[in-house]
């Protein structure tokens, strides 16, 4: 039996059709399938392999901080106070705080929240609700594929990375695809855990808040809540927008929305919307390369 | 299946099987496609194209057919504060913050000269 035939996630891989495994990770697929992971392995906080030049002269618990801060000092409000309707909409639905605070927590995931304590308000089948779920959460593979190449170390383990994939969230993307660049490669993941982890942990204060709050809010102020995540998401995109391929993926996107959601409906509209514009700008930007090398 | 979800641990079994699972599965797929990619390569730069794609299409549906209060500000209102907010950014030589302040700021006042 050869080592690929042993790993049932590699004739996944292939059924589906991706065949990334295949191209480029060949048999280092096994690597995921260690046994141990100790909680150290999970959390690197400890500069314990002499690495201090690597981690650009400071501690990885240092790093930890430094995200820390970072987040504390603006994107924290911003993720917190954008979801503070999670907690009203779960109440309104009749579930109860400790639901409301655990759907943050390990959900993690603004719109599927929302969906889900919509759906159970409406009374909408589980299965339908699961589904919904399930498709408006696709975003999640190509943002975490995208980002823990960048977050990777030498030594990073199986645990890290599957930690780090949890805790992939709109703001925590965005800020840490721009903030990576200029920290040193073996610093990035002690930096990401501490700004996850001030995001996540103001976030599940802020559903709390939300829970007990529900219709206090004067109307307008409620709309200027539930507005943060889309202004501050547009200007996100623009400021991270380096290339044309950033610029064209982003305004293809919310260009071709509703043309997406009249075709393929609520369920499918943003899967087919993914993958047509972000190709579109991926395939222009391929064909700006090429005229550039051949002159 | 339907007792799975009676007894007080019911409500948090039913958000792990409606809710977690749902979202979980696609992150751990990532972290097995992700093995061996490399930063630079093709692949990385077409699923980050995707991803902004994505992103930018769950924001264009916030704004076209939001939920809750936001519902209440008439569309224009909503995309009129997009772009305000885009011109303050501009404006302050790509300023996040002055784009949430000024977007924040118009669509406040349109949802309350229209409540």
């Amino acid at each position: 039996m050869t080592d690929r035939a042993k790993c049932p996630v590699f004739f996944f891989g292939r059924a589906v059709g991706f065949g990334l495994l295949q191209n480029h990770a060949g048999s280092r697929i096994l690597a995921p399938l260690q046994p141990h992971i100790s909680l150290d392995r999970v959390l690197p906080l400890s500069a314990s392999h002499n690495d201090m030049d690597e981690l650009g002269g400071r501690s990885r618990l240092q790093w930890f901080g430094t995200g820390l801060r970072q987040a504390a000092m603006g994107p924290m409000f911003l993720v917190a106070f954008s979801l503070i309707s999670v907690g009203g909409l779960a109440r309104d639905g009749g579930s109860s705080m400790g639901v409301a605070v655990a759907s943050t927590l390990i959900v993690w995931a603004g719109p599927a929240q929302i969906v889900y304590f919509g759906s159970l308000a409406a009374h909408v089948p589980l299965a339908a609700i699961a589904l919904a779920i399930t498709l408006s959460s696709v975003r999640f593979l190509p943002m975490s594929l995208a980002l823990l190449p960048v977050l990777r170390g030498k030594r990073t383990s199986f645990g890290s990375l599957l930690l780090a994939a949890h805790l992939v969230a709109m703001t925590v993307w965005a800020e840490t695809m721009r903030r990576a660049p200029a920290i040193p490669r073996e610093a990035r993941m002690s930096f990401y855990f501490g700004f996850a982890f001030v995001c996540i942990s103001a976030t599940a204060i802020s559903t709390a808040l939300g829970y007990i709050l529900v219709g206090e809010l004067p109307a307008p102020l409620a709309a200027g809540l539930l507005f943060l995540t889309p202004v501050y998401f547009v200007a996100t995109l623009v400021r991270n927008s380096r290339r044309p391929i950033d610029y064209l993926a982003l305004i293809f996107g919310l260009g071709l929305t509703p043309i997406s959601s009249a075709l393929f409906g609520p369920n499918f509209d943003l899967l087919a919307l993914g993958l047509c514009a972000g190709t579109s700008a991926w395939f222009i930007q391929r064909q700006l390369d090429h005229r550039r090398i051949k002159p | 299946m339907s007792h799975w979800f009676d007894g007080p641990l019911g409500p948090y079994v039913m958000l792990l099987l409606i809710a977690f699972l749902p979202t979980e599965i696609w992150r751990v797929l990532s972290v097995f496609f992700a093995r061996g990619l490399d930063e630079s390569s093709q692949w990385v730069v077409w699923v980050r194209a995707v991803a902004t794609a994505l992103l930018a299409g769950v924001v264009a549906k916030l704004l076209l057919s939001p939920s809750g209060a936001l519902a209440s500000v008439p569309l224009f209102g909503r995309v009129g504060a997009i772009a305000i907010g885009l011109a303050a950014f501009f404006a302050f030589r790509r300023s996040i913050l002055a784009a949430i302040l000024f977007g924040e700021s118009a669509l406040i006042f349109i949802g309350w000269w229209f409540h």
